[in-house]
């Protein structure tokens, strides 16, 4: 199978999936449709509507890890084909790629020691 | 052929771990209760909120789905049995499961309940916790193999697995994985006990039972990959391959479920301190110790 053709499976079995569970959507609509009654649709927050809209309940208290995250997450992206490589370049490559991580791993104990594994 | 071979696998395993589920938390083996428990959700009201983000509510489960179903097609149960053996399988696998926390956060997003958008955001934190955990392991998988080819990964596994290769490699990858999958004690998003449900909260009916068949087609999927990149994929004496691979992952999966079952709930922010503190910086002794390995031992 060549390339394209393997992408176009994949794409088929995606729709595929999707077209599964409308059918299973549209069986459950011939059963019967949802009834509507008062305060069924409330969604669960201890029987109270909250008026707020909720995502102003939530503080993202993870940031600190984000911006680190963004730097690991930016060098996977060089570490794949590096991979793949690897045993061909050698000893050089192990160098190449130890330099950069020692870099990125010192950026961490820095992140470390300025607080940015706790929750703020 | 292979679409249906393979596909089927996924339903069977995904039944058989409903039922394992069912007996460890019941203590009866019903082989029929995931069939009676999917017709009972397609005969119940599916109730939408009032204010919903009806794109985002409706998108979620079957994107679960979806990207399970297609983490599952570039794993090899078979050397031939394979749906798209692509040249970046490995990458490829991330990038579908990359689309986990999409879905979990349209999930929390979706029905404008506090409970929900909880679960949600949580598991954005989550990701930034697991994730590198789940790319780094298998760049040490991809440095043995010289590929991303997933069938090649399973090849260059035919002398020795990399479970024993890479031990290391393969025990953050579990946990990692079971954080991905959102099972206990990772399940920070759904969390019963804090949450009422978290983002399974305002789902019912028929999208529910969607959604909880993507959960466990998620862990059949991750438990494959286990299989593939630590475990020799197809590997093993006597029996076919294609039985090798599927007794190893049923027996991933059933790990992750017990393992489960015996651990409590790790809080959020003890998740990411471990994983960064301790995770990441092994993720990377991984690779170096596998990078030395391949230059020393010929």
């Amino acid at each position: 199978m060549s390339g394209t053709q393997q992408y176009l499976l994949l794409l088929g079995m995606a729709l595929g999936t999707v077209g599964v569970v409308l059918s299973l959507y549209g069986l459950a609509r011939i059963m019967g449709p949802a009834q509507r009654e008062p305060g069924k649709d409330v969604p669960a927050s201890s029987g109270v509507l909250s008026r707020d809209p909720v995502w102003g309940r939530y503080h993202a208290r993870y940031y600190g890890y984000a911006l680190l995250f963004l730097a690991f997450d930016m060098e996977m992206a060089f570490m794949y084909p590096w991979a793949v490589v690897y045993k061909e370049v050698g000893m050089v490559a192990l160098l190449d790629m130890g330099v950069f991580l020692a870099i990125l791993f010192l950026g961490l104990l820095y992140g470390w020691s300025q607080g940015a594994f706790r929750r703020q | 052929m292979t679409v249906a071979i393979v596909l089927l696998a996924l339903l069977g395993s995904a039944w058989l771990l409903a039922v394992i589920e069912g007996w460890m938390t019941t203590g009866r083996l019903s082989p029929a209760a995931p069939l009676y428990s999917g017709l009972a959700h397609l005969g119940r009201e599916s109730i939408v909120p009032r204010s919903p983000d009806r794109v985002f509510f409706e998108a979620a489960p079957v994107l679960l789905l979806v990207v399970a179903v297609l983490g599952m097609a570039v794993l090899p149960l078979a050397p031939d049995l394979i749906i798209a053996d692509l040249g970046t399988g490995a990458l490829f696998i991330n990038a579908a499961l990359a689309y986990v926390l999409v879905a979990v956060i349209m999930a929390g997003w979706g029905p404008d309940g506090a409970y929900a958008m909880i679960g949600g955001w949580r598991f954005l934190g989550q990701l930034i916790a697991y994730s590198m955990l789940i790319v780094m392991p298998i760049t040490a998988v991809a440095m043995r193999a010289e590929s991303l080819v997933n069938t090649a990964i399973v090849s260059s596994q035919a002398g020795l697995w990399n479970i024993v290769y890479q031990p290391l490699g393969f025990v953050l990858f579990f946990i990692a994985a079971m954080a991905l999958a959102f099972r206990a004690p990772f399940d920070l998003p759904t969390a019963e006990g804090d949450l009422g449900g978290g983002v399974d909260a305002e789902y019912t009916g028929v999208r529910l039972a969607v959604l909880r068949l993507a959960r466990l087609t998620l862990v059949v999927t991750l438990a494959s990959a286990t299989t593939v990149f630590y475990l020799g994929g197809w590997h093993g004496p006597l029996f076919p391959p294609w039985a090798w691979s599927l007794v190893k992952t049923l027996a991933v999966a059933v790990s992750m479920l017990l393992v489960g079952r015996y651990l409590p709930r790790i809080r959020e922010a003890d998740l990411m301190r471990w994983c960064w503190i301790l995770g990441i910086p092994l993720a990377l002794v991984n690779i170096i110790i596998v990078g030395l390995l391949i230059l020393v031992v010929p």
